[in-house]
């Protein structure tokens, strides 16, 4: 008993201490802050490709408005992970970025009310994150995927369907050069690629839920079939994407050694490092089932934490209006992050090359939507990699096989 | 002990045992509790009591399972090469050489680098340099690139993990090889005993407590490694060398299965704890005094 008594006032001791200090921070912080200044925020996201414009843009931010910024170092794959982690230990951050759909609901009950901002009623007809009829997300922008290829070596006329685009790559591997890449990041690997299959289909969100029931099956759908026969073209004809990091896919694209990939428009910013590439590059469809469109969705969005306090959802707000709305900001978004604005206030001249097709492409109506949005949680890098992984790695194994295993991987993911 | 010997210990355990307490007890007993809600890690959302079902779950799940036979095979082949080498090393950097202080500094270096970053070094050596040797001297049988062929890439991990331990082992096995009284040695060589019978006999036998010790800390070492799995592998090819850490950690922070991630947390504390005491006590029997 006394050892119980004793250790309670020790614990009471050490807690009071901690609180103590916690006060100190906090005044400092009011000090520092002054008056009429907005309270510092902090803000967490997951595209690593535009870390460093975003922590510039910061800068600017303070330049005009004298608040504060605080970008945290991206995180990449592990994003989810310590954005989780940091929201549990109640550190969240004051804005951060969430995908959109699954992904977006886990997170539904830390979004703030964003509806009545300056910059909401600029979002392009249903591009904004809702949760029932409150906006609560801003989109990053939209972005598209599909093959991207080098316009010497590709005409897009020879990638009309399964049989001439097996043929194209087995033109290719003749030639020693590789035909067609993908890499070994789980979402390049099969995270992208599988969603052609998914998109197609009438009512995409309604197959994720009938397949997450068992009730279908990816190996009787006509379209996945297909893909399969896709997946054998490719085992048979390319580089092994098991060897191949994002970095030697792009490179190897950039320097003529690989004549298409399947990326998104994001992949320009690191061909755009190897200056001339000395031909032009495009984007057009996986020829599957006689797809014609590129997928384009909305990847990210900027939400605000209603957990934090009132103070810093004001300024938090603050930002993204200026974000938004300010030459700076605009200038950002199109120019040093290359985002193609899902705004109907920006502008969108000077895009690159693959961000002008997606940009277009979504002007015409001519995409695919991103059903890999609505996947189960996790699926993507836990069960349909793994799944891929091995039918890359085992010589013997057949596109019929490989429709079974991703169906048992899904099973599992799905539970 | 005296009244002022209490205080001073007291001074120093008291600290420990309140960080000890905060840091591991407390956080581990609310593990328990953990174990049997089912929760996605939201603190928002709603954690629901469902008792021994994420038990039941676990014993069922494949991966789990397989993950624990990779972490089996992964424990024992360490084990040995670890403790093999270790000793080894120790053998030969006690005999009168020239260069046994540079060769103790040596053997004992690779343990001063962080196992992130020994993965991340070795992953470069398995995949890029390993296809160049191949490559360039046509032995492509042995040099391939390891980390995607699934067998290889866990003799893979044995071989970083061993690069990083044997050293440390090494250091044991000296003291406990200095702790020898060399009278026992020369004695044993005035009757005429060799190199061999004198190892087995005698070194072998006295350094009992050093084998305790090293098996302890390979055996618990090589159970709950995840730094080496996750910089080197990533659990990959197709979940060949997701030990068991790493298998807990995708359950919770992959698919957000906070509740049955804990529950194998649980058996794995578990787990670890039941093997490394027998070991220790069985080693300990062997122990002798001379």
């Amino acid at each position: 008993m006394k050892l119980v008594k004793r250790t309670s006032v020790l614990l009471t001791t050490t807690a009071l201490v901690g609180l103590l200090a916690a006060c100190g921070g906090n005044s400092n912080d009011n000090q520092q802050a002054g008056a009429e200044k907005l309270k510092k925020i902090s803000l967490f996201q997951s595209k690593v490709e535009i870390a460093e414009p975003l922590e510039a843009l910061a800068e600017t931010y303070k330049k005009e408005t004298g608040n504060e910024v605080e970008v945290w170092g991206s995180a990449g794959d592990a994003y989810m992970t310590q954005l989780q982690a940091k929201l549990a230990a109640g550190e969240g951050p004051t804005i951060f970025s969430v995908g959109t759909g699954a992904e977006a609901n886990k997170f539904k009950s830390y979004y703030a009310d964003l509806s009545n901002e300056a910059f909401a009623k600029n979002i392009a007809p249903d591009m904004a994150l809702k949760d029932g009829d409150k906006i609560v997300g801003v989109p990053y922008g939209v972005e598209g995927f599909g093959l991207v290829y080098n316009k010497s070596l590709v005409d897009p006329k020879d990638v009309k369907d399964l049989a001439s685009f097996t043929k194209t790559l087995e033109k290719f591997k003749a030639e020693g050069k590789n035909g067609l890449s993908l890499s070994q990041e789980a979402y390049f690997l099969i995270g992208h690629i599988i969603n052609t299959p998914f998109a197609l289909q009438s009512d995409p969100q309604g197959y994720i839920e009938k397949l997450n029931k068992g009730e279908v099956k990816m190996a009787d759908t006509k379209e996945f079939q297909e893909f399969a026969k896709f997946m054998e073209a490719i085992k048979t004809n390319t580089v092994n994407p098991m060897e191949v990091k994002y970095d030697t896919q792009m490179g190897d694209f950039a320097t003529g050694k690989t004549a298409m990939v399947h990326q998104g428009n994001w992949s320009y910013g690191m061909l755009s490092d190897y200056g001339d590439l000395g031909f032009e590059v495009g984007m057009m469809a996986l020829p599957l089932a006689g797809n014609d469109k590129i997928a384009v969705g909305v990847a990210s969005n900027w939400v605000v934490n209603n957990k934090a306090d009132a103070d810093q959802i004001k300024a938090a707000s603050a930002f993204l209006n200026w974000m938004f709305t300010s030459e700076a900001g605009k200038k950002a978004i199109v120019d040093e992050f290359k985002f193609i604005p899902a705004m109907t206030n920006i502008d969108a001249a000077n895009l690159d090359p693959l961000s002008q097709t997606v940009f277009e492409a979504t002007k015409a109506g001519q995409t695919i939507p991103w059903a890999n949005n609505y996947f189960p949680q996790g699926v993507i890098v836990n069960d349909l990699a793994p799944a891929t992984q091995e039918f890359f790695l085992s010589k013997d194994m057949t596109g019929e096989q490989f429709l079974k295993n991703l169906d048992a991987a899904w099973a599992k993911g799905a539970k | 002990m005296s009244k002022s010997n209490k205080g001073w210990f007291a001074l120093f355990t008291v600290p420990l045992l309140l960080v000890f307490t905060t840091v591991v007890i407390i956080p581990f007993i609310i593990g328990i509790g953990y174990s049997f809600v089912s929760w996605d890690g939201i603190p928002a959302n709603p954690k629901v009591f469902v008792g021994f079902d994420n038990y039941a779950t676990l014993f069922r799940d494949d991966r789990f399972l397989t993950s624990a036979w990779h972490t089996i095979e992964f424990t024992v082949l360490a084990l040995i090469l670890v403790n093999v080498l270790g000793l080894a090393f120790s053998l030969l950097v006690t005999m009168k050489l020239r260069v046994s202080n540079a060769a103790r500094t040596m053997f004992f270096m690779p343990n001063l680098i962080g196992g992130l970053i020994l993965g991340y070094i070795w992953q470069f050596i398995f995949t890029d340099v390993f296809k160049y040797l191949g490559d360039k001297t046509g032995f492509d049988s042995v040099f391939f690139n390891w980390l995607i062929h699934p067998h290889f890439a866990l003799y893979a991990m044995v071989i970083v993990f061993t690069w990083q331990m044997a050293g440390y082992t090494m250091i044991i096995y000296i003291a406990g090889i200095q702790g020898i009284p060399d009278e026992l040695g020369e004695a044993a060589r005035v009757d005429g005993a060799n190199l061999w019978q004198r190892l087995t006999r005698i070194v072998f036998p006295l350094l009992m407590p050093s084998f305790t010790i090293c098996l302890f800390l390979t055996l618990s070492g090589a159970f709950k490694i995840f730094d080496v799995n996750l910089s080197l592998t990533k659990g990959g090819p197709n979940n060949a060398t997701e030990l068991f850490a790493m298998n807990i950690f995708n359950e919770i922070f992959g698919y957000g299965h906070y509740g049955l991630g804990q529950a194998k947390a649980i058996i794995f504390f578990v787990l670890v704890a039941a093997v490394t005491l027998t070991q220790v006590i069985i080693t300990k029997k062997k122990e002798v005094q001379y």
